[in-house]
């Protein structure tokens, strides 16, 4: 078995407490149209090249025209830059390789109370990896895991069973609004967001507060309510980045979200404390 | 912040002051010192200088002693060069002079010279430091008056008693600071640094706090005094504006275990905090025992972009120059010159970056004449190491004063009033009087050495993809043409990613540069040299002087700064980092040097973020790393500055082992700085 990954930070900040690294699994069956790690996106590899230090010598672009005819980035223009600012986006590994990489740094993590969080893309659209390497580490380190909770309620408690903690993601709570921004609909995130709640799992519910779309009273309302009757009292909020649409470029893409990013997002305090939830903007 | 340091920091950033100066040329004094011998020169010229200062004092001002001269005194000597510098990077003896007065001094000074009656040289030594104590008696008196004339009673009456007697409170005593740096400034010392002040000051401070007066006075007066440390900044550059020396040890242990972090220490802290300057530049000494406290409180520091706290580790420092010679207690007394220089202070004239090893250099010469013939790649290795151990007896001859005179000034220096052992023996400084007489030695670029000796190894000896003809024609054409080998190169495991092969091969040139300079005699009274981790400015200089390497890198292309990763690594993140750089055992070579951390500003939005830097400074630490200084980035906001340098007057970046204002660098230290940012996550 492997598992896809596009990037193992060593040093999130915001994946959990203490010092943690944070493996990103590539591919997710959202399509946020404000996501800021599209290459989480697909499954299939890609190639990225970054912007910074670019001597516009050509060999990329050279490789490509000698493939297909045309300039274009091609596997092969990875081994040609003399910078080595091109890569391929999306490495496999097995659980035992990938925790090879995590056990050298163990020590650290533990030291500071972190652990290792497994995000994306979406980690539960390679459930059985995750799961496998979150056994492995069972009682050597704290295992969280980073979701939007959109996966078959029974692979959901499966994974759950290994977690220490949880940072789950609520974006709409109305389905028809959920399925136009994200592409998907949000039934399954609901219920796993239950099962979460009554599990006995730490978690914190997390909300990318996007302007216009999710930041309305209709929506803020909702969530509290739902997240009252789970009896959850903290959301953390993290407000749109305008710096969002950066990595597109990187991969050849067009960045259109479909709202005005330009608008600063609107934190409803007032209505969530309205329902004992405070709300921490990170 | 009270509405005196609101008021005092103003007058700072406004430069208004700076409107008071004179213009005085070279002050060339080449006519008036025609006859006079050198070891005698440099009193007329401390004497001719603060005689031509006029007191400048601030409204309230608390401290004065600005300068009024915009250069200090200089000759031309017989080779026709323009003489100004009088050395530097050493810790002076404030706190004797502080604690008890010059004429106290004075006294002993007699003392000695009816001891030494018989002794002409001494007696003249001993006469002319008198004449100094002299000439800072009317500069100082010219400002009581000055203050008195002013109304400023508090700054008047403090004068009143210092510098003649010995300072009777914390504000008296930095009173007395400002005096004496002053006055070192004028006699063109440079990087004269503070020292552990939270350990010399604090008799005072705390005699203040049993008097009844608050932390927050103290506060205000520790404020008022920091601002007058950057005042004049632009008069005291060292190579680059902002490396001034002015560095402030902070806390660490005693040879018994115990914590030196008291009040003082933290008001320190929160005036560098609040007032956000860029002197004085702290230093946190830490152990294995630091509780989170201090750097979760450090951390807030490295918060605001200042580029400091530097944690210096006692752990490794301590130990090293325990090795080195010092004496226990001098040892346990470590401080830091201007960068990250680990010197003891008061009786040392040591010289902590005499010289520089250029690793890349050795690397590539060992490379060139090795790798065509060698069977195997221990030969390569084996070169590299005799390499280095060369260039060591080539640099101890070199600067060997048996064989090198030039480096040799001998004079009659003021500095020597504030060096333990020079009024005792009736000796100057430049003559024997101190203790130590101690050379340190760069060790720049050692990612880049380790990264180049590894590409080797993978591509023309494990994976033999490459031959040493077509890898030695590439260096040669600075990869112009091989650009697929130099991605190949580039491709190959890099020293900062806790890759052990590279790791290992870079202990191996460090453990040889150990053997081969450690300990051995600089002739120089009795002194020997130090090996370290740092560059100083000769990770551009250096750099320069050095073709191709094999890692990649082309000719000229700038190496990591000090003890880091090269720039051109793309890094898995700091994990990886701090684990590469403390796999050698560091007591071996801590002469001083730091690793650089570049964090992005981001992580610091909130207090979760700040914690998990302390814990990484924490982990650096208990994995025995010696240095450490860390810069909070935003990329965007650096090239931004470079577009529009007049919107981020205030933009602080860490150089090379000081914070600087990034708009007043050189464009090839901004470029470094932007460029070590490209892998930050």
């Amino acid at each position: 078995m492997t598992g896809r990954i596009f990037s193992i930070e060593e040093f999130s900040t915001y994946d959990g407490p203490g010092i943690r690294m944070t493996v990103f699994l590539k591919g997710c069956p959202l399509r946020c149209t404000w996501c800021h790690n599209p290459e989480g996106q697909t499954h299939g590899v890609e190639i990225v090249r970054s912007p910074n230090g670019c001597l516009a010598c050509g060999a990329c672009l050279k490789m490509g025209e000698l493939e297909t005819g045309s300039p274009c980035l091609v596997p092969a223009s990875v081994a040609v830059c003399p910078r080595k600012l091109i890569r391929l986006c999306g490495e496999d590994l097995t659980p035992e390789e990938l925790i090879a990489r995590i056990e050298k740094n163990l020590d650290v993590l533990n030291m500071s109370g972190g652990g290792v969080t497994f995000s994306g893309g979406e980690p539960l659209a390679q459930a059985g990896f995750v799961e496998a390497c979150m056994r492995l580490l069972r009682g050597k380190t704290n295992r969280a895991l980073q979701t939007s909770g959109y996966c078959k309620p029974e692979i959901f408690s499966r994974v759950l069973a290994e977690c220490d903690f949880v940072l789950y993601d609520l974006k709409l709570i109305d389905d028809a609004m959920h399925r136009r921004y994200t592409g998907v609909s949000n039934e399954w995130i609901l219920e796993n967001y239950r099962t979460l709640a009554a599990s006995g799992v730490p978690f914190i519910t997390r909300i990318p507060l996007i302007p216009t779309v999710n930041d309305t009273e209709t929506n803020t309302r909702a969530m509290a309510e739902l997240m009252r009757s789970c009896g959850v009292d903290r959301l953390e909020i993290l407000p749109y980045n305008k710096m969002a649409g950066g990595k597109y470029l990187m991969l050849g893409r067009e960045y259109e979200p479909g709202f005005d990013g330009s608008v600063e997002p609107i934190v409803r305090h007032e209505i969530l404390s309205e329902y004992g939830i405070e709300g921490k903007v990170l | 912040m009270t509405q005196n340091v609101k008021k005092a920091l103003a007058a700072l950033c406004s430069a208004e002051y700076k409107k008071q100066r004179i213009d005085n040329g070279e002050f060339d004094m080449t006519e008036a010192l025609r006859g006079v011998p050198k070891k005698l020169r440099r009193l007329p010229m401390l004497e001719a200088m603060l005689d031509a200062e006029k007191p400048i004092l601030w409204e309230d001002d608390l401290f004065g002693f600005h300068r009024c001269n915009k250069k200090t005194p200089s000759y031309v000597d017989a080779n026709g060069k323009r003489i100004r510098s009088n050395g530097g990077n050493v810790t002076p003896n404030y706190a004797g002079a502080i604690g008890k007065g010059f004429d106290a001094v004075l006294e002993e000074i007699d003392a000695k010279i009816a001891r030494f009656a018989d002794d002409e040289d001494r007696v003249e030594f001993l006469e002319t430091m008198k004449q100094y104590v002299a000439a800072v008696y009317r500069i100082s008196d010219r400002y009581r008056h000055a203050a008195e004339e002013a109304g400023n009673t508090r700054l008047a009456e403090a004068l009143g008693r210092v510098p003649r007697q010995a300072a009777t409170s914390y504000y008296e005593a930095c009173v007395f600071f400002k005096i004496i740096t002053y006055t070192l400034r004028c006699a063109s010392y440079y990087h004269m640094t503070i020292g552990r002040f939270d350990q010399y000051m604090y008799p005072y401070y705390q005699s203040d706090r049993e008097k009844g007066i608050s932390r927050e006075e103290l506060l205000e007066i520790t404020e008022l005094f920091f601002i007058s440390l950057n005042v004049d900044g632009d008069l005291y550059i060292g190579m680059q504006q902002g490396d001034n020396g002015q560095s402030m040890v902070l806390g660490g242990y005693d040879k018994h275990g115990n914590s030196m972090y008291n009040e003082l220490s933290f008001v320190c802290m929160d005036a560098a905090e609040e007032l956000s300057l860029i002197d004085p530049k702290i230093n946190l000494r830490v152990n294995k025992t630091t509780p989170d406290e201090i750097y979760e409180y450090g951390t807030r520091l490295t918060k605001q972009g200042l580029g400091f706290p530097q944690y210096c580790n006692d752990d490794i420092a301590v130990p090293y120059l325990l090795s080195i010679g010092y004496e226990e207690d001098e040892a346990w007394d470590y401080t830091v010159a201007a960068c990250w220089e680990y010197i003891v202070p008061n009786c040392a004239f040591d010289v902590p970056n005499r010289a520089t090893m250029n690793f890349p250099l050795m690397v590539n010469n060992a490379i060139h004449a090795t790798l065509e013939n060698a069977k195997d790649f221990s030969e390569v290795m084996e070169a590299a190491k005799a390499e280095i151990a060369q260039e060591c007896d080539r640099l101890r001859a070199f600067w060997s004063p048996l064989q090198n005179p030039a480096t040799i000034n001998r004079n009659y220096g003021y500095l020597s009033l504030f060096t333990d052992g020079c009024i005792e023996k009736g000796l100057d400084l430049s003559m024997g009087g101190a203790k130590y007489y101690n050379y340190g030695c760069h060790g720049a670029g050692i990612a880049t050495a380790a990264d180049a000796l590894e590409a080797v190894r993978t591509v023309v000896f494990e994976e033999k993809s490459v031959t040493p003809s077509e890898l030695l024609a590439a260096l040669d054409a600075d990869f112009v043409g091989y650009e697929s080998l130099q991605n190949r190169l580039l491709s190959c495991p890099k020293m900062g990613n806790n890759v052990d092969t590279v790791d290992t091969i870079a202990g191996e040139l460090m453990g040889a540069f150990d053997a081969s300079l450690n300990r051995k005699p600089n002739d120089k009274f009795g002194g020997v040299w130090r090996a370290g981790t740092g560059s100083a400015l000769e990770y551009i200089q250096s750099a320069k002087r050095c073709p191709a390497t094999a890692d990649g890198r082309r000719a000229g292309e700038a190496y990591g700064c000090s003890f880091s990763p090269a720039i051109t690594t793309r890094l898995n993140g700091p994990l990886s980092v701090i684990r590469s750089f403390t796999k050698f055992d560091l007591k071996r070579i801590a002469n001083g040097g730091p690793l650089t951390l570049e964090v992005h500003d981001t992580v610091f939005r909130n207090e979760e973020g700040e914690k998990k830097v302390a814990q990484l400074v924490k982990a650096f630490v208990m994995l025995g790393g010696h240095q450490l200084q860390i810069n909070s980035i935003n990329r965007e906001r650096l090239l931004d500055a470079q577009e529009h340098p007049e919107n981020y007057p205030n933009l602080i970046v860490r150089v090379w082992g000081w914070s600087g204002y990034f708009c007043e660098l050189d464009r090839v230290y901004q470029d470094h700085v932007i460029q070590r940012t490209e892998f930050t996550v």
